[in-house]
């Protein structure tokens, strides 16, 4: 306690950057804000010339925005309480983006074809509730060695928890966009394992390949130029992965099991330095990827709609959603429409598959380029933190956390752009989703008890 | 509209402002990183064994080491033919474990580690350890070396 109460009178140590950071987040709420206020004031009366096709929020439904700014304030005094040495940067860089989100879930929920006024005021208690399981992850991992103590039990957690889901798929329709969600109680309040997945992979790989990094950049038997991968110590690692590679192809997320491959590709290249791995992998994918284009007609259908998207019949059918994302992208143009001003809802499943569109469109290139910026600075951070941490556990869970961020942007973003086929996952933080953003917060709490120095083991 | 600004000049305005405000934050947060790097940079990596001075190749002989390049000087270090030294020194003349350099009582010393040709210092040859003074010339085999020292001490254990 009385460390704490140090703590918070020592000005010296106290967090100034971030909270000098968190006042442009806080600028880009209210002017978002404003704008919305303004054309839909300006839509619903004065002018009687103009025809106007948005539905846009009402001030009674922006209000709670506000919000937004008062809880990343209060995380952020919450942190010069916990641990005032962390990093300074995640914060803002994360509250911006999710400040994106919000607005754009609530500049998106009344003009869906199915309107919904609360999409945003959703969101926004999603990302208040998701602010708090980053204070208690940091507050949890005050001494971090649990985390990696048990490791076994979060691969099994992990598992069991898409186990369930996929038990529960059984039941649903495959062709709904939800059917990997499970709903708790009558509220409709969906929740989705596979988001949980990520974080409990993510701490097991590093948990086990630092205990086994030695054996693993040594490798095994030789033959010639050629070094076997030590077999006998890669076996729980592999397994892990195909276990969840099958059941993410039997759920129907490709994404996910795009992002599980990453990640594991990436951490064992971080662990051994050795790009023989990463060959292993791309051989292992490409034998993969051939197998589940043979066996499933939905893989088959995503390469067909990414190989040939405008032709007509397509184009109108299954390729409806990406032709439509990209003619939103193009009437962005560079700069965009304004936000609030363009059509972003004629883009099906807007809020969540394609809000990459929907920014592009509305704040155009330019906006775009900034998210990407926004992205490629968290990442920066997060290996720089794996970068600084003293072992090699910290080290490869920061790193496997930035992995994370990178490919699960990198791949819904090449999806969205029809440079790969499309797969349904979260551009972190931003995405309508609320799985995503308390799974994404968790792992920026990580993120931030591993870049403080002072975390005791 | 009444008024000097149009609602489609302020909205323009609004809308530029929100592109401003994100290309701003990613200033900011960029000069805030570069400022954290560069104190990082001031601080010593935290493996890093401590440099307390450097031996300068006068004369390689026939090893591969560069006349006049500095190799770093550290608390504890052996010379010697086999690889496992820290400094190898490939000659027929170099003894497998021919001397070893250490650090005591602030203050270097070189000693023999009974070698069969001898390490010279100053072009006397030494028995036991013998400390050392910066510009001191060190022989070994046909390869020369001067130590030179930092001017800070060696942080104490």
């Amino acid at each position: 306690m009385r460390e704490v109460l140090d703590n918070m009178v020592n000005l010296r140590r106290y967090r100034w950057s971030e909270l000098f950071l968190l006042i442009m987040p806080a600028l880009f709420i209210i002017v978002g804000m404003l704008q919305l206020t303004l054309i839909s004031a300006h839509n619903s009366g004065a002018s009687v010339n103009q025809i106007t096709t948005q539905n846009l929020p009402t001030l009674d439904t922006l209000g709670p925005n506000l919000l937004l700014i008062v809880a990343l304030l209060a995380t952020h005094i919450a942190l010069s309480w916990l641990i005032p040495d962390a990093d300074q940067t995640l914060l803002p860089i994360v509250g911006m983006l999710s400040a994106l989100g919000v607005l754009m879930a609530t500049r998106l929920g009344p003009d869906l074809p199915t309107p919904d006024k609360n999409l945003g005021f959703r969101q926004l208690t999603w990302v208040i509730l998701a602010l708090g399981f980053c204070i208690g992850t940091v507050w949890a991992t005050r001494s971090i060695r649990w985390l990696r103590l048990y490791k076994y039990s979060w691969a099994v957690a992990g598992i069991v928890l898409v186990a369930i889901t996929l038990i529960h798929a059984r039941s649903v329709n495959f062709d709904s966009p939800t059917h990997d969600q499970l709903n708790l109680g009558p509220s409709g309040i969906a929740f989705q394992p596979s988001e949980l997945l990520k974080i409990c992979l993510v701490i097991f790989y590093a948990a086990y390949l630092a205990e086994n990094r030695e054996m693993l950049s040594q490798g095994g038997k030789r033959f010639g130029p050629f070094s076997m991968p030590p077999l006998k110590h890669m076996m729980p690692l592999v397994a892990l992965l195909l276990l969840s590679l099958v059941m993410f192809v039997g759920l129907r997320e490709l994404g996910l099991a795009l992002l599980i491959f990453g990640v594991f590709v990436s951490m064992i290249y971080l662990a051994s330095g050795k790009l023989i791995y990463v060959f292993y992998s791309l051989g292992g994918f490409a034998v993969g990827a051939l197998i589940a284009y043979k066996l499933f007609s939905y893989v088959r259908d995503r390469v067909l709609i990414v190989s040939d998207a405008f032709a007509p019949a397509i184009a109108s059918n299954k390729g409806f959603q990406i032709v439509q994302g990209l003619i939103a992208l193009g009437n962005g143009g560079i700069l965009g429409q304004g936000f609030g001003l363009g059509h972003p809802t004629f883009v099906p499943a807007v809020q969540t598959d394609y809000v990459a569109a929907a920014v592009g469109e509305e704040l155009g290139l330019v906006g775009l380029f900034a998210v990407i910026a926004l992205f490629m600075l968290l990442i920066y951070r997060a290996f720089r933190i794996a970068i600084r941490s003293r072992d090699t556990f910290e080290q490869l869970l920061a790193g496997g956390i930035g992995s994370i961020f990178a490919i699960q942007t990198l791949v819904i973003l090449a999806g969205n752009l029809k440079i790969i086929p499309l797969t349904g996952i979260p551009l972190p933080f931003i995405t309508y989703g609320g799985s995503s953003v308390i799974a994404n917060y968790i792992m920026v709490g990580l993120l931030l008890r591993l870049s403080s120095p002072e975390s005791v083991d | 509209m009444s008024g000097s600004l149009s609602f489609d000049e302020f909205l323009l305005i609004l809308r530029i402002a929100m592109i401003v405000i994100l290309y701003l934050f990613i200033l900011q947060v960029v000069l805030v990183a570069r400022r954290d790097l560069r104190v990082s940079a001031a601080l010593p990596a935290v493996n890093a064994k401590p440099v307390i001075g450097h031996l300068i190749v006068i004369d390689s002989g026939p090893t591969a080491l560069i006349p006049g390049s500095r190799l770093d000087l550290l608390t504890s270090m052996t010379i010697g033919r086999s690889p496992t030294n820290t400094i190898v020194l490939d000659s027929t003349y170099v003894s497998g474990e021919h001397a070893r350099i250490f650090f005591r009582d602030r203050s270097l010393w070189v000693e023999d580690m009974g070698s069969r040709n001898g390490t010279f210092l100053n072009d006397q040859r030494i028995q036991g350890a013998v400390a050392v003074k910066p510009n001191d010339i060190l022989r070994i085999g046909e390869a020369r070396f001067r130590f030179a020292a930092d001017s800070r001490e060696p942080a104490r254990a």
